[in-house]
């Protein structure tokens, strides 16, 4: 992945910049110092544009998802993806002694250097020792970082136990993030989640404040007469995406009799389904983008 | 009328600072690390001030429209205990190269003991290495020799003048510290440190080469409007526009935009807050419009 990424790089950055990261590279490898690293690790904003998203290919964005199911750096600017690629040679040190830096960095880390940190997990090895560190960073309150492990990002999905996965499917929510960007949001759900989602929807309906559509995906393979209820209510309800949300768990193939008596409001939608045209994520998408 | 206040301990400082600066035409503003009154006892505190000056501080200066900046280092008072100092050293170059990061300061002496000594001589030879500017904190008590001792010991280590800016200077000290061609900058602090009609004194003897005045507002009696009103005395007595600007705006631009971390378009291309939005029927005038109106109903002088 590192010479995948430093070659993307090389095709979007200057020779100036370029040739001080390899400078580093060359460092790291045979005269390490970790004051050094220090400064290359958070410097590497003075050297390569901080500004701009980088304008990348679909190729290289599959060569990418080929080679880390999952990980992503579209969106991400330059000097995000040299601080990814100083983080990868640090990970061929011995494990214990990366893990030591690891945490120093994600210690002193401004925003954005967490959110290199948190986006670059998935790359890095023996990921069950980083399991705490990125349910720590799903506590913060700050959006970029939540979304640097929430969204775009295979490793919670892959390494969060359900109690972790749960809270963080929760605060997504609380924090307005949209659900359909989450990787696994389907394959992870589970009765518990669906249960403190549906309570979670009561406690909004009672104080009057609208309920996200999106919030009803993880509960569609968990209906029970409870959720059967809020999914009626939910057919009724006259907002962007709500009817769409009560089709979308309708056509879960375990939910057409428990949820026969909202066939009709719902029917006009199916079509859209069974086409393809209407999908949580096809949802998800729209709301965010008039959100 | 823009200014840049290239000293001030905003940690200390309350909301309704931030809407007065504002208000007032501070466009940015640069915090150095510093001791916080009660001693520190563990890396860890120094650790998570750090953190604030690189990240909340930053935050909360945002909300009001004002860029905020910092210095980071190893403050000379703190300087003294050397285990503790030892272990700020260590982390010091987690932070000295992020973004907004603009020198290391701020350092010097303050009892020109040999630990205090020791820790400036070590982060002078860190900013030589990272290339950053460097922000110098000058003792209050025997202030010239300490001066002096300070630009040697600088000189000692290579760091060439042009890239430090020594602060809190007084009539006594101005003349070598710019003699030697360092910035040389000045607090406008009350009681303690430089009154401004004193600062008005100076200007007509230096003019504005390399002078650099800030308020160094912190935790003490001291006033985070000391740039704007002095400049709006300044004025008063006649000094002109341009030198006016040059000593509150340009110069601590340029000395800190060696960094690489400073530059006007990061606020030129931030329009800046409106006042009313802050809070109803203030009629404050913000900054761009006449210094002196905009200063109207302050006392402006500080003694």
């Amino acid at each position: 992945m590192l010479a995948l990424l430093l070659s993307i790089l090389s095709n979007h950055a200057e020779e100036k910049p370029l040739g001080w990261l390899d400078h580093h590279l060359e460092k790291i490898e045979n005269d390490f110092s970790r004051n050094r690293f220090y400064f290359a690790f958070s410097g590497a904003c003075r050297h390569f544009d901080k500004e701009h998203a980088l304008d990348l290919s679909e190729s290289d964005l599959d060569s990418i998802s080929g080679m880390a199911p999952g990980f992503t750096i579209d969106n991400r600017t330059a000097d995000h993806v040299a601080r990814t690629i100083l983080l990868l040679a640090l990970a061929e040190k011995d494990q214990d002694f990366f893990l030591e830096v690891l945490r120093a960095l994600l210690g002193a880390a401004d925003i954005r250097e967490a959110v290199v940190l948190y986006s670059s997990l998935p790359l890095f090895p023996h990921p069950e020792e980083l399991v705490s560190l990125a349910r720590e960073g799903t506590r913060t309150n700050v959006v970029d970082i939540f979304d640097a492990i929430a969204l775009d990002n295979p490793f919670p999905a892959a390494h969060f136990e359900n109690d972790g996965w749960n809270q963080m499917v929760l605060k997504a929510l609380f924090m307005g993030r949209p659900l359909y960007r989450i990787q696994g949001i389907d394959t992870r759900a589970n009765g518990t989640l669906a249960t403190a989602l549906a309570n979670y929807a009561h406690e909004r309906w009672a104080a009057g404040r609208p309920v996200s559509p999106e919030l009803w995906r993880p509960c569609a393979g968990f209906v029970d007469e409870t959720i059967a209820t809020d999914i009626a209510r939910v057919a009724a309800t006259e907002a962007p995406g709500q009817k769409e949300a009560a089709a979308l768990v309708y056509a879960h193939p375990s939910n057409a009799e428990k949820l026969a008596e909202i066939k009709e409001s719902v029917e006009p939608f199916l079509k859209e389904i069974e086409n393809g045209n209407l999908t949580w994520d096809t949802l998800g998408n729209s709301l965010e983008k008039d959100g | 009328m823009k200014f840049l206040d290239s000293h001030v301990h905003m940690v200390s400082r309350t909301t309704d600072d931030y809407q007065r600066m504002a208000s007032a035409g501070v466009a940015a503003i640069i915090e150095p690390s510093f001791w916080q009154g009660q001693p520190r006892t563990h890396v860890g505190t120094f650790q998570d001030y750090f953190n604030s000056l690189i990240g909340f501080e930053r935050f909360r200066a945002s909300q009001f429209g004002i860029r905020h900046y910092c210095t980071i280092g190893l403050n000379p008072k703190e300087a003294n205990n050397e285990r503790l100092a030892d272990e700020v050293m260590e982390i010091l170059p987690l932070y000295i190269c992020k973004e907004g990061v603009v020198g290391i300061g701020e350092i010097g002496f303050d009892d020109q003991s040999a630990a205090e000594e020791k820790y400036l001589r070590l982060q002078a030879q860190m900013a030589l290495e990272a290339d950053l500017p460097i922000q110098i904190h000058t003792p209050h008590r025997d202030k010239k020799t300490g001066t002096t001792r300070t630009m040697d010991v600088l000189e000692d280590v290579g760091v060439p003048p042009s890239k430090v800016v020594i602060d809190h200077n007084n009539e006594e000290t101005v003349k070598e510290v710019l003699g030697r061609g360092y910035w040389a900058a000045f607090t406008i602090y009350p009681h303690t440190k430089l009154g401004n009609e004193r600062m008005i004194e100076i200007m007509r003897e230096f003019g504005g080469e390399r002078i650099i005045i800030d308020s160094a507002a912190d935790w003490g009696i001291s006033d985070a409007l000391a740039v704007p009103k002095t400049a709006a005395l300044m004025k008063e007595a006649g000094v002109t526009l341009d030198a006016i600007e040059t000593v509150s705006y340009r110069n601590p631009l340029k000395a800190y935009g060696q960094s690489g971390q400073l530059k006007e378009a990061d606020w030129a291309e931030t329009e800046g807050i409106d006042p009313t939005d802050l809070f109803e029927g203030n009629t404050l005038l913000r900054g761009g419009q006449d210094i002196g109106k905009a200063m109207s109903g302050e006392d402006l002088v500080i003694s």
